[in-house]
């Protein structure tokens, strides 16, 4: 089939309007897009990128951010393996948001997840939140923080491409133990005992 | 050249008068002369040249003349062609001029035509008015509107100007009066229902510039007819819910009717509006419809909400996952509870996609036959995508869909869990009753999420799936595998059991115990087993299912899809890790430990023979026979049990094992010639009989133990060296030459020295 060593997946979730799309675009496409629409349920890219000579690709979901498509986003959860957590830091509101956001993960996330967090729109002057609490709440969290602007293009290839190495780097160390790759169950933190009922 | 040589002598010449020494006048002498022997052959090229060059020459001064000819020729042709440049130049001039005469004679013949046209429509219109003929009235209005107002009046200023005045005082006092007018027609028409007036103002509208208004006025009046029918409709809904045939998609039918109606309503009415208000001017309406599209699709999807028990279902679901989740047994609602329900959403929003594409198709269309500049072009198709996307219908079935897929996983995974606590294994079934009902009810939910056509939704659904299958029932099936197969019992056992029970009456419990433990594992390896396979089967006939939605999504949506699709495709890889696992299970407790004691029969029979024994062993086997009658009768008895994969997957196990074991048992086995030839007897028959119960070759499983047989058969040491090396032929060794040394020494009749000096 197509050419790659890695396919990873990463889904992007966090209040409407933060500018997880844009983060998208700006990544994928390189570009800023004017005035696009919100998004409407869920939207789909695919980048390859190089990690240390290997081609890696990267599947990437953006998520609408409204209540209404809740449901829908939450079945990307479980097979996600990096989540991005995006709120702005012009929005206060966005970023008390957090918890909420924090407990989907905890409730659908596999446990392996790598989650970062990111602070958008740095380059607006009305900043709202400061580095140090984005920071803070990041490391409270076991995140991995970073500041971007999406219309800059400030930190968005650095977000993409930390998010291949990191899981690049945990996929060739999974495959020098392969004991543990086969180590079951794999998948979500969800409790698989749903059926330990009918255990025999 | 001349040059040349003076600064190549002059050196020369100078210093020759100052030279003392003889030597260096000799050299100089030497010198001179070879400078004069290039001289000279320089020169006599030069001569060489003279006769060529003076030839050319003659040959120049005979053109000369010819050269005069042609510059006097020269000099009249351009004499020529500058006469008649400006002959062209005055000819041109003299076109354009009549150019502009011819120009200005027929915007003349045009501003006539206009003032004349000014007069009639100013006249006409009159009597236009007079005999309520608004057609023409609004023809002439439309005629003078498109005159240029300006132009007439600058033309006309001095002689006529009273007379134009009172025209255009005259038009636009009837334009006013005809607006007034038609307005009031178009009401009245409205009001007294008399559909032929009302189309026949629509069409006036346009041609008094009301574009806009006529637009509006008409949309209203055809969103008031839909509400009339939807209220109907709706009506009538309600009255005749009870016993009704479709009265579980009751409300589906109602949204679906009143979708029809405003699809229809905009089918008939396009082709008037593009030909009396032009292209591009359907969105106008389009807008006002989905309006009223959106006010009575609240009105009927607030009626199913509270006939269907939706909030209260959709909370109950909410609080039944977290319960499932935390696997708690109460407030688990009743899955087929929503089952109905769940149908009646994917119709209405079925529907709904089709309206909503149908309308799309419709806007889209008008706005491409408007043949607008790219920007415009690029505005309106943003108008068109805010006229979908931001419609409350789109919003309101985004909300039920949402639900939907939340109600749709409970209800699959419920129905798992109840599949699998519902198990039971038919009499005489390899597998259970679960992995059918379970994969069922992961294809039904699939299927119908499918149809709603809704590709977020289906998406989701199918990322629910994979969880579902790849997670929770696969842990079913491996926690029955991690059990272990319950080792100690094989049909000796069961006979024994049997046999005792019927002297006792029954069967100890404990025996009955593992009797059961024994047929779940054996059947939790099945049906991990046929999962692989269902998993493969659920996924092309959802590749299909999907594939129909293909034909009316966008290549995104497409993309979408088919990802998560081929997610699907790695859950069988899953399934297959479970069996593996299984047979882990099996190998150490039922299949290494069974196959010891019969090797073990192997090492107790000497293979150190006098003639006498191999004759006798001829005619009574002394373990072989009973070694494949043990196999065989383990093999039948997990036959029986297993399916067909499994079954093959078990024999090649076996062998797997018994070669390994053998291999070691041989090793500590002392061999004359006779043993040897005992022991390739053995094999051949051992070999044979595996063969005849497996379909996969098994061969290979003893390619080291047959190469050993030959070892151990050879007549004497050196003759190893007729199958080795350049001489082995087609054989491919499978040992190497240490473990071939260590063969031969298990023949107590070859002596060491003879191996060690082999040259392997
Ligand atoms: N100044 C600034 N505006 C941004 C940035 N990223 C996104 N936006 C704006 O924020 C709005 C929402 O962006 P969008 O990507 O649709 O947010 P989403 O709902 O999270 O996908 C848009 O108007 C963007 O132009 C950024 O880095 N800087
Ligand atoms: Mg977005």
């Amino acid at each position: 089939m197509e050419d790659y060593k890695y396919l990873f997946k990463v889904v992007l979730i966090g209040n409407a309007g933060v500018g997880k799309t844009c983060l998208v675009r700006r990544f994928t496409e390189g570009l800023f897009p004017p005035g696009q629409g919100a998004t409407i349920g869920v939207d789909f890219m695919i980048k390859t990128v190089d990690v240390d000579g290997e081609k890696v690709k990267l599947q990437i979901w953006d998520t609408a951010g409204q209540e209404r498509f809740r449901s829908i986003t939450q079945a990307y959860y479980r097979s996600a393996n990096a989540l991005i957590l995006v709120y702005d830091v012009c929005c206060q509101n966005s970023f008390d948001s957090l918890p909420q956001w924090l407990n989907e993960i905890e409730l659908y996330a596999g446990s392996k997840v790598l989650t970062f967090l990111v602070g958008n729109k740095v380059d607006k002057m009305s900043k709202e939140i400061p580095t140090q609490i984005g920071q803070q709440f990041a490391q409270r969290y076991d995140m991995t923080f970073i500041e971007t602007s999406a219309k800059e293009c400030e930190n968005v290839e650095k977000l993409f491409m930390d998010i291949a190495r990191g899981l690049t780097k945990r996929a060739r160390d999974l495959n020098l133990q392969p004991e543990e790759n086969n180590e079951f169950p794999s998948g979500g933190s969800t409790p698989i005992s749903t059926f330990s009922c009918c255990k025999i | 050249m001349a040059t040349i040589r003076v600064d190549a002598t002059s050196p020369g010449n100078k210093n020759v008068e100052n030279l003392t020494d003889i030597d260096e006048i000799q050299k100089a002498y030497d010198e001179l002369c070879r400078e004069e022997n290039v001289i000279a052959e320089e020169l006599s090229s030069v001569f060489e040249h003279q006769a060529m060059l003076e030839n050319k020459m003659v040959g120049l001064h005979k053109t000369l003349p010819n050269l005069q000819i042609l510059q006097n020729d020269s000099k009249q042709l351009s004499s020529m062609i500058s006469f008649t440049s400006t002959l062209a130049e005055n000819v041109s001039s003299k076109v354009r001029k009549l150019d502009l005469a011819k120009s200005q004679v027929s915007q003349c013949i045009t501003r006539v035509e206009d003032i004349l046209d000014l007069k009639f429509c100013t006249d006409g219109v009159q009597t236009a008015l007079q005999n309520e003929d608004y057609e023409k009235a609004a023809g002439h209005v439309h005629r003078f509107r498109n005159l240029d107002e300006s132009v007439i009046r600058m033309s006309a200023d001095s002689s006529e100007g009273g007379t134009l005045e009172t025209s255009f005082r005259m038009l636009y006092e009837s334009e006013e009066k005809l607006k007034t007018i038609v307005n009031s027609k178009f009401s009245a028409a409205v009001h007294s229902g008399d559909v032929a007036s009302v189309e026949r103002f629509f069409k006036i509208f346009p041609l008094l510039g009301m574009h806009e208004e006529g637009l509006t006025k008409f949309g209203k009046y055809l969103s008031s007819q839909l509400s009339e029918t939807a209220d109907r409709n709706l009506k009538i809904a309600l009255d005749s819910s009870g016993d009704v045939k479709r009265s579980s998609v009751l409300y589906a039918d109602t949204i679906i009717m009143l979708l029809e109606g405003i699809a229809r309503t905009v089918e008939v009415h396009q082709p008037l509006v593009e030909t009396y208000y032009g292209p591009g001017k359907l969105i106008v309406l389009l807008k006002i419809l989905q309006k009223e599209c959106d006010r009575q699709v609240r009105k009927v999807v607030e009626k199913f909400k509270q006939s269907r028990e939706y909030d209260k279902k959709v909370r109950l679901v909410q609080t039944s996952l977290i319960a499932q989740k935390q696997n708690s047994q109460e407030n688990r609602l009743d899955p087929m509870e929503v089952d109905l329900l769940l149908s009646e959403i994917v119709l209405i929003n079925n529907r709904s996609e089709l309206y909503l594409r149908f309308m799309k198709r419709k806007a889209m269309g008008d706005l491409e036959t408007s043949e607008q500049e790219s920007k415009l072009m690029e505005e309106g198709k943003v108008e068109v995508e805010k006229l979908i996307n931001e419609s409350d219908l789109s919003r309101l079935m985004q909300e039920l869909i949402g639900n939907y897929i939340m109600m749709e996983e409970y209800f699959m995974k419920e129905m798992v869990v109840k599949a699998v606590n519902m198990d039971v294994t038919d009499e005489g079934a390899k597998t259970s009753s679960m992995v059918d009902d379970a994969f069922f009810i992961v294809k039904k939910s699939v299927r119908r999420t499918i149809s709603s056509s809704s590709v977020d939704g289906v998406c989701a659904m199918l990322n629910h799936a994979g969880s579902t299958l790849e997670q929770d029932f696969r842990e079913v099936l491996y926690t029955r595998l991690r059990g272990g197969y319950p080792s100690g019992f094989d049909l000796q056992q069961a006979y024994n059991i049997m046999q005792s029970s019927f002297q006792q009456g029954k069967l100890t419990s404990s025996d009955q115990e593992k009797e059961k433990a024994r047929t779940l594992f054996l059947t939790a390896l099945n049906n991990s087993e046929v999962s692989c396979d269902y998993c493969k089967a659920l996924k092309t006939s959802l590749d299909e299912e999907v594939n129909k939605l293909y034909s009316y999504c966008n290549e995104h949506s497409k993309a979408k899809l088919e990802t998560c699709l081929n997610d699907l495709g790695s859950v069988p890889a899953r399934f297959k890790d479970v069996v593996d696992f299984g047979f882990s299970q099996l190998t150490s407790s039922a299949v290494k430990p069974r196959i010891k004691p019969l090797v073990d029969t192997f090492l107790a029979t000497g293979h150190n023979l006098t003639e006498e024994e191999f004759s006798n062993f001829e005619a009574n086997d002394p373990w072989l026979q009973n070694f494949i009658a043990n196999l065989d009768n383990m093999l039948k008895s997990f036959k029986e049990s297993l399916t067909n994969g499994n079954n093959e997957r078990f024999v090649n196990l076996i062998t797997g094992e018994i070669s390994v074991q053998l291999e070691k048992a041989v090793i500590k086995t002392a061999f004359n010639r006779l043993g040897g030839l005992q022991f390739d007897k053995e094999l051949r028959s051992l070999v044979g009989y595996l063969t005849s119960v497996t379909t996969w070759t098994i061969r290979d499983k003893f390619a080291r133990l047959t190469q050993m047989a030959t070892i151990l058969n050879l007549e004497k040491v050196s003759e190893i060296l007729d199958y080795w090396g350049q001489n082995s032929g087609p054989l491919t060794w499978r040992l190497t030459p240490t473990e071939v040394r260590q063969i031969l020494s298990l023949r107590v009749d070859f002596r060491s020295e003879d191996i060690k000096r082999l040259k392997l």
